[in-house]
């Protein structure tokens, strides 16, 4: 009996010991688990905005993870739309006149190098106030990412999802993102080289 | 569980801090009695009509014996953030609007970072430190970019110097500022209870708790915190006047300060000012509670990793490759 009396108190330690660290190890574990566990839908609108998106926008014609979303208005930032004011059906325009009053400026920088698209690779030849994509279908100036996403498929995943691009000013409140062509030059679409906009000194 | 027991712990450090002290209240005795008599003295020696100064003073000296933020009731907020407009006002000339809004429910902040996309235009740097009134003497930055060779994930191999045309080829920039642990070393580090990590995930440091003793700094495995040298000298135009009470008010001299993921922006539901200026879209903030939110696509559907993940600091903010 005398041996007894220690074993027992040394399992009810070992017990006490054992559900007590199993218990920190829970806790260890429980912030990546709640959020992994976090399924209830957050209401977005519940966050009072006090800057509310005062650019102009149009709702998208697809859905991202959380439903409908909108996206930044692109057609009012085109210098001289619409296009259909030069561009009539049965009226030419020489080139030499396109260069002079609106295209100079444009710079073809998209595709491979010797390869370049041509403009009619992604505008409507017929009717101008319109982007054509490969199957044939007219496509909104708004409304860009469904041109862009037929060969920069994964970019508009992303994009979709919300690893590619950003949001307009707000985390919460409805979903506004930049459009394709509110970053992204459609002619170039590269960002060009340039110098940082500032530099850092040694830490202290 | 791991809300009941932080519940626990926060609960253990009110009562602490709220236990009647004798040196607490003795000293609170002193401030009221010394403010008035340092008013009344004011008043006594100066010629009537100049009531600003006598006026900055007493305001001073309350401010000197204010609580601890957490410990403050709504009243007292209030009573302080209007001490330190009308002392913004006296001292600088400048109206300011001083926040202290609370949390959000059912927030918790998190932070990505895409690697395969940042290219070291530093937009993110200029935004924070007009944002957040860093001072511009020492040129204090919450944020570092730094250009690293392929293959390396430790910033210290990368060169944090950087200014040189960019993107340079076969480099790639990765970002590191205040990572907002879940499990924070500073937080332990911290002997006055200073900084603590809020409900929604921000760490944040109370300037007026602070001592500056820099332990934080220390224990910080990251580089995340940073010392006020000066007294933070911003020119006036350039001062964000919008501000949050654990945000950016002016910090005295000798406190540490840090990214509080723009806490007077994130709290009425904004992008933080890094968010807003990056160029490339490189930076995806967002609430890891809501699970269609930007942040929470990533980390599902990204490879993600987190800086020093083998130390336990369960830092909320993500490296991401496309």
């Amino acid at each position: 009996m005398k041996i007894y009396f220690p074993n027992f108190f040394q399992a009810l330690l070992l017990i006490v010991l054992f559900t007590g660290g199993s218990a920190a190890f829970a806790n260890e574990k429980s912030f990546i688990d709640e959020i992994k566990g976090a399924d209830a839908p957050f209401d977005n609108r519940s966050v009072k905005l006090v800057r509310p998106v005062t650019l102009e926008t149009v709702l998208a014609k697809e859905e991202y993870q959380g439903g409908a979303f909108r996206v930044l208005a692109r057609k009012q930032h085109i210098e001289r739309y619409k296009c259909s004011s030069c561009h009539v059906p049965g009226k030419p325009v020489l080139v030499q006149q396109g260069f002079e009053l609106t295209h100079g400026d444009v710079v073809i920088n998209h595709g491979r190098k010797g390869n370049e698209l041509s403009c009619i690779d992604c505008h409507n030849q017929e009717d101008r106030d319109y982007l054509e994509d490969k199957k044939g279908r007219k496509i909104d100036f708004d409304h860009s990412y469904q041109l862009c996403g037929q060969c920069h498929f994964r970019q508009k995943r992303d994009w979709l999802g919300g690893a590619h691009g950003k949001r307009v000013t707000n985390w919460a409140g409805d979903r506004v993102v930049y459009n394709c062509a509110s970053c992204h030059n459609p002619h170039s679409p590269r960002f060009e080289k340039r110098f940082p906009a500032t530099y850092s000194v040694p830490l202290n | 569980m791991g809300f009941t027991k932080k519940d626990k712990a926060e609960k253990i450090i009110e009562d602490v801090l709220e236990k009647p002290s004798s040196r607490r209240t003795f000293l609170k005795g002193a401030s009221i009695a010394m403010a008035a008599g340092s008013a009344a003295l004011a008043t006594g020696c100066m010629p009537s009509g100049d009531d600003s100064s006598s006026g900055e003073m007493q305001l001073r000296w309350q401010e000197y014996f204010k609580k601890h933020y957490r410990l403050m009731t709504q009243k007292e907020k209030d009573e302080t953030v209007d001490r330190l407009e009308r002392l913004a006002k006296i001292q600088d000339d400048i109206d300011v609007q001083i926040g202290t809004e609370p949390p959000i429910e059912n927030v918790l902040y998190g932070y990505a970072f895409n690697i395969s996309r940042c290219e070291g235009f530093m937009e993110c740097v200029t935004a924070c430190v007009k944002e957040n009134n860093l001072d511009r003497k020492t040129n204090t930055q919450y944020i570092r970019i730094f250009e690293m060779e392929p293959g390396k994930l430790d910033p210290s191999t990368g060169d944090g110097q950087f200014y040189h045309k960019v993107p340079v080829e076969n480099k790639f920039y990765m970002g590191v500022q205040c990572f907002h642990c879940e499990n924070a070393p500073c937080i332990k580090a911290c002997p006055t209870k200073a900084t603590w990590r809020e409900p929604d995930g921000i760490v944040v440091v109370d300037y007026n708790w602070c001592i500056g003793c820099r332990y934080c700094q220390a224990a910080c495995p990251y580089f995340g915190r940073r010392f006020n040298w000066g007294k933070g000298e911003v020119p006036k135009e350039e001062l964000t006047t919008k501000q949050h009470y654990l945000g950016n008010r002016k910090r005295p001299m000798g406190k540490m300060e840090k990214c509080t993921f723009c806490i007077q922006r994130t709290r009425k539901g904004r992008l933080p000012a890094c968010v807003d200026a990056c160029p490339t879209g490189s930076r995806v903030f967002g609430n890891l509670l809501d699970p269609d939110s930007e942040i929470r696509y990533v980390l599902k559907h990204k490879k993600v990793f987190r800086m020093k993940e083998n130390i336990g600091t369960q830092p909320k903010f993500w490296y991401f490759i496309d």
